[in-house]
C-alpha cells in the first residue's frame, strides 16, 4: 500500500470526528418566551414498527400543517419535534429527556411501544411535561401504571377485545379458541376476552400464545384447526398478523371457523390482499366510520396524500385534536394547567364524541366493529363498519384493564 | 382432525419450516466453508431477496421470473461486495469482516426502506400452487408441499454440484486448503468471489420463497440472522449436510415443541443448540474445534 | 506511551470538571456515555485480550439492570449495595456461562454465550412476577437508604457515582492486564495450544476472565437501571449484544480504554445523525464499512498513531500491508 489511505483515513477521521464532537449536543436550545408551542413526538420511525411510526408521523404533521395556517392554537405555532427512536425504550427514554431537557419541550405524543412508554410515564411528573397517547394500547397505563400527566386519546388494547365480544354477543358462534400475541397486550386482551365468554356462556376452548417475530404460524394453525371451534380471536399486530393471515388464507382456516380480530388496519389489509377479506373485528380507528368530523378528515388526508388515512393516522389526529381543544381550555400549556383543562373535556372527533374522563385519563369513545371487504374504487381490501358500540360500553371502569359485566 | 392426519399435518408442517430454514443456512455455511468470515448481512441480503422478488412478481406478473433473478441480482450485489471491499481484508482478523458485515446489513436495510417504502407488501404464492392438497381429509397448503420438493430439489442440486462439477472440487479444495489451490495456479480470489455472490444468492432465493408466507417485510432481516447462526452452528460451520440436518432438526423442535409446549418457544432452538454445542463443540458434523 | 497517559489524565480532568459546565441533556448524555463505555471496556478483557469473542455480553447488562432494578423496586437497600450486589450477583452466574461456554472455543463459543444470553431473554419475557414480562421494570428510584448517601441520588451526585465505577473498573482492569493472569490471558489469545503446553489450565483462566468481563458488565446494567429508571427485554436483546462488540472494535480492541471511545463514538453518531436524517442507518453502515478500510486499529489506534507520528516526525510511517 502506498500513502494514499492516510489521506482517506483523515477524512474518515474528521468526517465522523466532526459528526461526533459538534458542538451543539453540548449546549443547550434557548427556549423561545411564548413563541412556538412545541409537541415531542419520539417514534418508531425505523425498525420492525417503522410503519406505525410513519402512520402517527403523518397524522401530526397533516395536522400541524393545516392548523398553523389557520394561525396555531391561541395564536402561537405548532413545532413537531421528530426523532426516531427504532422502538427501542432505551432510545425514547434519551430523546424524550433531550426534548425537555434542551428544547424546553412539555408536551409529548407518538411514543410508538408501550414498551417505551412505560419507561417514560414515571418521569413525567419530574419533567412537568403532559403526554397524551394517540398509540399505546397497554391497559397498565390507565390502570396500575397510572400517573397524572399521562392521557390515552386512543382505544386501548382492552377496548378492542370488548368491542369484538360485544360483538360475538350478537353473532351466534358457540364455541371459540384464541391466539394472542405473547406480550402484556396479547395477555390482556385475550384475558378481556376469556373472561366475556364466559359471562355469555360461550365455550371457551383454550388459548395460545405465539412470541413475536413467528414466522411460521404453521404449528399454531394446526391447533386452532384441531382445537374444533367455531370461531377463533387473533390478537396480532404488525408481521406477526400480515405472517398469520397470509398463511391462515393458505390452509383455508376461514372456511373452517369464522375469524375474529382485535386490530384491523389498512396497512395489514394491503399487506395479504385478499387473504384478509371476510375477517371480522375492532377498528380503533377506520376511514369509513360514518361521522361528519370524518368525512372532512377524510377529504383533507386525501387532497394531501391522494390515499385514505389508515388507523393510526386518524388516531393521531383524534389526539392532536384532543391537544388543542385542552390548549385552548387551558389558554396555555403549562402542566398544572392544562392537566385539568383535560381533565372530563368533551371534543367532538373523528369518531364522534370523546370524553377524557377525569378518573383515570382514558378518552371514552364509541368502539367499531369492522367486516374486510373489496370494493370498487380501491385496490385493496378496506374495513367496512358493520356495528358500532356506544363508549358506556366499551370503555372499561375507571383505573381496569378488564370488565365487570 | 384424526390424530395420524394430525400427525402428518404436522411433519409436512416441519418439513416446509425446514426447507425456509435451510435456504437461510446453507448460503451461510458456504460462505463461513470458504472464507472462514461469518457474514451478518446474510439476513439484510434475504430481506433484500424478498423485496427485490416483489418488485419483478410485480413488474413481470409472474412469480417465477422473481424466483429465478432476484437470487441473481442479489447474488451480483454480494459479488460486487467481495469484489469491492472484502477482498481487502483477508489478511486481517475477524473483528474486520464482523464490522463490515454489519455495516453492509445496516446500509442494505435502510436501502429497502428507502426504496420500497416502510410498510410490508404482499407478494402472492404462484397460481400453481395457491390451493391446497388433502392430506388425510385435511387441507394443507399446497405452496408449502412446493416449498418442501423446491428444499429437496436444491439439496440434491448444491450437494451434486459440490461433488460433480469443477467449481464444487475448488470450492472444496479452497476450504481444506486455500494455499494449495493457489500454489496450483488457480485464483483463489475469484472462487470466493463466487462463493460469496452464491450465498447471498441463495439467501436472496430464501428472501423470495419465504415471502408469500410472511409478506416482504423489515423485520425479516433482523429476526432470521440468529435463526440462521443457529441451525449452522448446530450443523457444523462450513459444513453443507450439517446446514441440512441443523434445519431439519430445528424445523421439527420448533413446530412440534410450539404445539406441546407453547410456553417454551422462546426457549426451543437456543436449547438444542446448547444442547449439541455442549456434546459436541464444533457441531454435528464439524470438525472439532 | 507517555503521551496516551497525558493524554487519558487530561481526559479524566475535562470528565471530572464536566458537571460545572455543561448544560442539564448533556449530563444525561455524559452519563449515559459512561455507563455504556464501562459495558464495553468490560467485553474489552474477553475480545480484546483472550480472544473470546461473545454475542452474548447483553447477558450480563440485562442482569445487572434486572437484578439492581428488582432490588431497588422490591428492598430497601441503599443504591450503592444495590449495585455491589447485582455486580456480585452478574460475576457469580457468569461462572457457571463461562463454564458451559468455554467447553467450546471461536464461532461455537460466541453462540453459545448467544444462546445464554437468549435464554435469559425468555427467562426474562416469561417470569413476569420477577421481571414484569415484556412490560418489564419500571419507575426504578435512586434510593438514598439510611447513610446520607443523598448526593447519590442527584443528577450530578449519580454521574460522579457513574464516573467513579468507571474508572475504578479501568485501573482494576488495567492491573489485572499487566498481572501475571493478564500474561496468561495473552497467551491464551495469541497460541492457547502453547499455553496449555507451558502447563497451564487455559479453561480456568478463560471462565475467571468471562466472570470478570461479565461482572463489569453487571456493575454497567446495575448502573443504567436507576439511571433510565427502567430495565426491560430490550436490554437483553440480542442487537445489543451486536452493537457493544461493534463499539470494542470500532474503539480499538485490546486497548480497555478504545472501547469506552468507541461506545461514546457509537452512541453520538446514532444520536446525531438519527436527529438529523431518518435514513441514519445507512450513513451508520458506510462509517463503519470507512473504518474497517482506512482505521484498522480503531479510534484509540488513530489518536496514538497521530501523536506517535507528532513525536517522531521523521521516522518513517508503518503500514500494514
Amino acid at each position: 500500500m502506498t500513502i494514499r489511505p492516510r489521506l482517506t483515513r483523515r477524512a474518515v477521521v474528521a468526517g465522523t470526528g466532526a459528526a461526533v464532537a459538534s458542538p451543539w449536543v453540548w449546549t443547550s436550545a434557548r427556549a423561545q418566551a411564548g413563541g412556538m408551542i412545541k409537541i415531542g413526538m419520539p417514534l418508531a420511525l425505523t425498525g420492525p414498527l417503522g410503519s406505525v411510526g410513519q402512520q402517527q408521523k403523518r397524522g401530526a404533521e397533516l395536522y400541524a400543517k393545516l392548523q398553523n395556517e389557520k394561525g396555531g392554537i391561541l395564536g402561537r405555532k405548532i413545532e413537531l419535534l421528530i426523532e426516531d427512536t427504532v422502538g427501542n425504550p432505551a432510545t425514547c427514554v434519551r430523546k424524550a429527556q433531550e426534548m425537555v431537557e434542551r428544547y424546553d419541550c412539555r408536551l409529548l405524543t407518538g411514543i410508538t411501544l408501550s414498551s417505551e412508554a412505560l419507561a417514560i410515564v414515571p418521569k413525567l411528573a419530574e419533567w412537568n411535561a403532559i403526554f397524551i397517547s394517540s398509540d399505546n394500547g397497554d391497559g397498565r397505563l390507565t390502570a396500575e401504571s397510572f400517573v397524572p400527566n399521562f392521557f390515552r386519546a386512543n382505544t386501548s388494547g382492552p377496548m378492542g377485545a370488548r368491542v369484538v365480544s360485544l360483538y360475538v354477543k350478537q353473532a351466534k358462534i358457540k364455541s371459540f379458541f384464541a391466539l394472542g400475541l405473547d406480550y402484556a397486550w396479547g395477555h390482556n386482551s385475550v384475558q378481556v376476552f376469556e373472561d366475556e365468554m364466559k359471562r355469555l356462556k360461550v365455550n371457551f376452548i383454550g388459548k395460545v400464545f405465539a412470541p413475536t417475530g413467528t414466522k411460521d404460524y404453521s404449528t399454531y394453525i394446526t391447533k386452532i384447526r384441531q382445537s374444533g371451534a367455531e370461531g377463533v380471536y387473533l390478537v396480532l399486530a404488525g408481521d406477526d398478523n400480515n405472517a398469520f393471515l397470509a398463511q391462515a388464507a393458505q390452509y383455508q382456516l376461514a372456511s373452517k371457523m369464522a375469524m375474529l380480530t382485535e386490530q384491523i388496519e389498512l396497512v395489514a389489509l394491503r399487506a395479504v390482499g385478499d387473504a384478509s377479506v371476510g375477517l371480522i373485528g375492532s377498528a380503533r380507528y377506520a376511514f369509513t366510520i360514518d361521522t361528519p368530523a370524518n368525512k372532512e378528515f377524510v377529504e383533507l388526508w386525501k387532497a394531501e396524500h391522494k390515499t385514505v388515512p389508515d388507523t393510526f393516522e386518524g388516531e393521531q389526529w383524534q389526539c392532536m385534536k384532543v391537544f388543542e381543544a385542552g390548549i385552548t381550555k387551558a389558554g396555555g400549556i403549562e402542566a398544572d394547567k392544562l392537566r385539568p383543562a383535560l381533565e372530563d373535556l368533551t371534543i367532538e372527533s373523528v369518531k364522534g364524541k370523546v370524553l377524557m374522563r377525569k378518573c383515570d385519563h382514558q378518552g371514552v369513545q364509541k368502539g367499531f366493529a369492522v367486516k374486510v371487504v373489496k370494493k370498487e374504487g380501491f385496490d385493496h381490501p378496506i374495513p367496512e363498519v358493520i356495528s358500532t358500540f356506544p363508549a358506556e360500553q366499551t370503555t372499561p371502569p375507571c383505573n381496569k384493564m378488564t370488565y365487570e359485566d | 382432525m384424526s390424530t395420524l392426519a394430525l400427525l402428518l399435518t404436522q411433519v409436512v408442517n416441519a418439513l416446509s419450516q425446514s426447507a425456509l430454514l435451510f435456504f437461510l443456512g446453507v448460503g451461510l455455511t458456504l460462505i463461513f466453508g470458504i472464507m472462514r468470515i461469518v457474514n451478518f448481512a446474510h439476513g439484510a441480503l434475504y430481506m433484500l431477496g424478498a423485496f427485490v422478488g416483489y418488485s419483478l412478481a410485480h413488474w413481470a406478473g409472474t412469480f417465477w421470473l422473481a424466483l429465478v433473478l432476484a437470487p441473481l441480482i442479489v447474488g451480483a450485489v454480494g459479488a460486487a461486495f467481495e469484489l469491492g471491499i472484502l477482498r481487502r481484508l483477508y489478511r486481517r482478523d475477524a473483528s474486520a469482516f464482523l464490522l463490515v458485515t454489519f455495516g453492509l446489513a445496516l446500509v442494505v436495510t435502510e436501502a429497502v426502506r428507502l426504496i420500497w417504502g416502510p410498510d410490508a407488501l404482499q407478494v402472492p404464492a404462484p397460481k400453481l400452487f395457491s390451493g391446497v392438497v388433502f392430506l388425510l381429509g385435511e387441507p394443507f397448503p399446497a405452496y408449502r408441499l412446493f416449498l418442501v420438493a423446491a428444499g429437496a430439489v436444491m439439496a440434491i442440486a448444491i450437494w451434486q454440484a459440490l461433488e460433480r462439477t469443477r467449481l464444487g472440487l475448488l470450492i472444496r479444495a479452497t476450504s481444506q486448503n486455500a494455499e494449495m489451490v493457489h500454489a496450483l495456479g488457480i485464483d483463489v480470489n475469484l472462487v470466493r468471489s463466487g462463493v460469496f455472490g452464491i450465498g447471498c444468492g441463495l439467501a436472496a432465493l430464501g428472501g423470495v420463497l419465504a415471502a408469500p408466507l410472511v409478506t416482504a417485510s423489515h423485520a425479516m432481516a433482523s429476526t432470521v440472522i440468529i435463526d440462521a447462526f443457529v441451525i449452522v452452528i448446530i450443523g457444523g460451520m462450513g459444513s453443507f449436510a450439517g446446514s441440512l440436518i441443523g434445519a431439519l432438526l430445528v424445523g421439527f423442535v420448533q413446530v412440534f415443541g410450539n404445539y406441546y409446549l407453547p410456553d417454551f418457544a422462546l426457549a426451543f432452538m437456543y436449547l438444542l443448540m446448547l444442547l449439541v454445542l455442549v456434546v459436541r463443540p464444533g457441531g454435528l458434523l464439524g470438525k472439532e474445534a | 506511551m507517555r503521551w496516551p497517559r497525558a493524554l487519558g489524565l487530561a481526559f479524566v480532568a475535562l470528565l471530572i470538571a464536566a458537571p460545572f459546565g455543561l448544560p442539564a441533556f448533556a449530563m444525561t448524555l455524559l452519563t449515559e456515555l459512561v455507563i455504556l463505555g464501562l459495558f464495553a471496556m468490560s467485553l474489552d478483557l474477553m475480545v480484546g485480550y483472550t480472544r473470546l469473542i461473545s454475542f452474548g455480553h447483553v447477558a450480563a447488562y440485562g442482569l445487572g439492570a434486572y437484578a439492581s432494578g428488582y432490588m431497588l423496586l422490591n428492598t430497601s437497600l441503599p443504591l450503592p449495595f444495590v449495585v455491589i450486589l447485582a455486580t456480585l450477583l452478574t460475576g457469580v452466574i457468569a461462572i457457571g456461562v463461562g463454564w458451559v461456554c468455554t467447553l467450546a472455543t471461536g464461532v461455537s463459543f460466541a453462540m453459545l454465550t448467544l444462546a445464554f444470553a437468549q435464554l435469559l431473554y425468555a427467562i426474562a419475557f416469561k417470569w413476569t412476577s420477577v421481571t414484569g414480562g415484556s412490560d418489564g421494570l419500571a419507575g426504578i428510584p435512586r434510593r438514598a437508604g439510611p447513610m446520607g448517601l443523598t448526593l447519590l441520588t442527584t443528577k450530578t451526585g449519580f454521574y460522579y457515582f457513574a464516573l467513579a465505577c468507571l474508572i475504578g473498573s479501568f485501573l482494576l482492569c488495567r492491573k489485572l492486564v499487566a498481572s501475571p493472569f493478564g500474561a496468561v490471558l495473552r497467551g491464551i489469545r495469541e497460541n492457547e495450544a502453547k499455553t496449555v503446553s507451558l502447563g497451564f489450565n487455559t479453561r480456568l483462566y478463560k471462565i475467571a476472565v468471562v466472570a470478570i468481563a461479565y461482572a463489569l458488565g453487571g456493575l454497567a446494567g446495575a448502573l443504567y437501571a436507576p439511571f433510565a429508571g427502567f430495565a426491560n427485554t430490550e436490554l437483553l436483546f440480542w442487537l445489543l449484544s451486536g452493537q457493544v462488540l461493534i463499539m470494542v472494535i470500532v474503539g480499538g480492541s485490546g486497548t480497555l480504554i478504545g472501547p469506552i471511545l468507541g461506545a461514546a463514538f457509537f452512541l453520538l453518531l446514532e444520536h446525531q445523525l438519527s436527529s438529523v436524517t431518518e435514513a441514519w442507518a445507512l450513513f451508520f453502515g458506510l462509517i463503519f464499512i470507512g473504518f474497517v478500510l482506512f482505521a484498522p486499529e480503531g479510534i484509540w489506534g488513530l489518536a496514538t498513531g497521530w501523536v506517535k507520528r507528532r513525536e517522531k516526525p521523521l521516522a518513517k510511517v508503518r503500514l500494514r500491508d
